[in-house]
């Protein structure tokens, strides 16, 4: 099963009309590589670069115009800024506490959030960045190295093995390979079939199982696709709760309540606190924060 | 401090102060790591902490964090106007005239950070010619630049 029209019937049922959309492109500010983001900002409209603050960001700008790419300016190249979808920026802001703490990005290449993390750490504490193609690995050294992370460790494994690293975390960003959405692939109606949204959710739920085995016991897990069905997001989510003994937390960002009733099946009640995000402003997005289940 | 980084960086006239414990090497790359670093890191890593520069038939290649470590204290460096800045940053030479201020050597044959106005290091390079003399023309010779970020994903 496959087509635009099979996919958008599904949107029209879990509640949402198709509309054509083309998300802006955005960058976030590299905080801690500039004494004020605002110095940043400055820099790019003297280039004649037209920036919009995203309201729901604390340092994501969308592009409004330019004459050029901005991924090449001298600024970027310094690390002063990333560019990175609005939506995909909001997956890292959803930690309790990030500094001093020992952090997984499973999927890291090619390391658009871990510099994010690595910012929002301050460089304190470890990341440990995993991915499954060294040439993905390079892309992400590229990034690392021009960013001035430093408290980063790079391997080329499959998270499906994390447990091979011997180490528990205090946070564990999921940021899962998935089937993508239309808006930032204008092929994706004719290249997606249900099939592929079956596998990647099988390849997520066995990445969550082998990932909810090294949290600590007080971490969290903030589990993110780009996708906007309900197999790679509510209906992985509510087999997590269901067999992985961990629960959904609040988050307070944008976006609406996740499903809890998807194509008549109804899930755990909880599931609603996390956040599905319809294409539009920003690219389909799905985001959700765990953590293992307190004990009655 | 391993050989290669320490020979490379008196080639700027500089110091930079590394811990050699905290140093680790794979392959024909340095990288400097932190103690908490230290504690999780195996030895199968592909990257980690502040990369430093790789080794290639018995040359250093410096990475732009430690050139830019570098530039935090004394050394070789000249700042460049905006639009030579730009220039280098495309992999052009420097003239002489695109030059706002020299500190340090000013001696031909000598290593040089090139800095933008805003004093950040956009990469070094070699001076041509006595850049106390006055005189047109290239001044330093590119080395090393920033632009090599887009260059390598290509």
């Amino acid at each position: 099963m496959s087509g635009r029209e099979f996919f958008i019937e599904r949107y029209e049922k879990l509640g949402w009309k198709y509309e054509h959309v083309e998300p802006r492109q955005a960058i976030r500010i590299n905080s801690i590589n500039t004494r004020k983001p605002a110095d940043v900002v400055k820099r790019l409209q003297s280039l004649g670069i037209e920036l919009g603050r995203v309201p729901f960001l604390e340092n994501g700008y969308w592009i409004c115009k330019s004459e050029f790419s901005v991924g090449a300016t001298s600024e970027y190249l310094l690390g002063l800024y990333s560019i990175q979808e609005a939506a995909a920026q909001i997956p890292a802001t959803l930690f309790t506490e990030l500094k001093d703490k020992t952090v997984l990005d499973a999927c890291a290449a090619p390391g658009g959030k871990t510099i994010q993390l690595a910012d929002l750490m301050r460089n304190t504490g470890a990341i440990i960045g995993l991915d499954v193609k060294k040439q993905r690995l390079t892309a992400l050294s590229n990034q690392l190295e021009r960013c001035h992370v430093k408290n980063a460790i790079a391997y080329l494994l499959d998270a499906r093995k994390a447990s091979r690293l011997n180490t528990r975390f205090d946070c564990i960003l999921l940021d899962l390979p998935c089937s993508g959405n239309f808006a930032t692939d204008e092929d994706w109606f004719k290249r997606r079939t249900i099939k592929d949204v079956e596998r990647n959710a099988m390849l997520q739920r066995e990445i969550l199982a082998e990932t909810s085995k090294v949290l600590k016991d007080n971490g969290e897990i903030v589990y993110s696709t780009c996708s906007v069905e309900p197999e790679e997001n509510e209906l992985n989510i509510d087999w997590a709760v269901k067999n992985l003994n961990l629960q959904v937390e609040e988050v307070n960002c944008y976006g609406q309540k996740a499903l809890t009733n998807v194509f008549g099946k109804h899930l755990d009640s909880s599931i609603e606190k996390g956040r599905r995000i319809w294409p539009g402003q920003t690219q389909g997005f799905f985001v959700c924060k765990l953590k293992r289940r307190e004990c009655a | 401090m391993i050989k290669a980084i320490d020979d490379f960086v008196s080639r700027l006239d500089a110091s930079v102060s590394l811990d050699q414990n905290l140093i680790v090497k794979k392959q024909n790359r340095f990288f400097l790591l932190d103690e908490n670093l230290r504690k999780l890191i195996s030895k199968d890593f592909f990257y980690a902490g502040i990369y430093l520069g790789k080794t290639k038939n018995r040359k250093f290649f410096p990475s732009f964090s430690l050139l830019g470590m570098i530039a935090q204290g004394k050394a070789n460096k000249v700042i460049v106007h905006k639009k030579t800045a730009w220039l280098f940053i495309c992999g052009r030479d420097i003239f002489k005239q695109g030059i706002i201020k020299v500190m340090g050597s000013e001696r031909k044959g000598d290593y040089t950070l090139v800095l933008n106005i805003h004093g950040e290091c956009l990469g070094f390079g070699r001076i041509l010619c006595d850049l106390g003399i006055r005189r047109k023309g290239v001044a330093v010779k590119n080395i090393s630049d920033i632009g090599d970020f887009l260059r390598r994903e290509k």
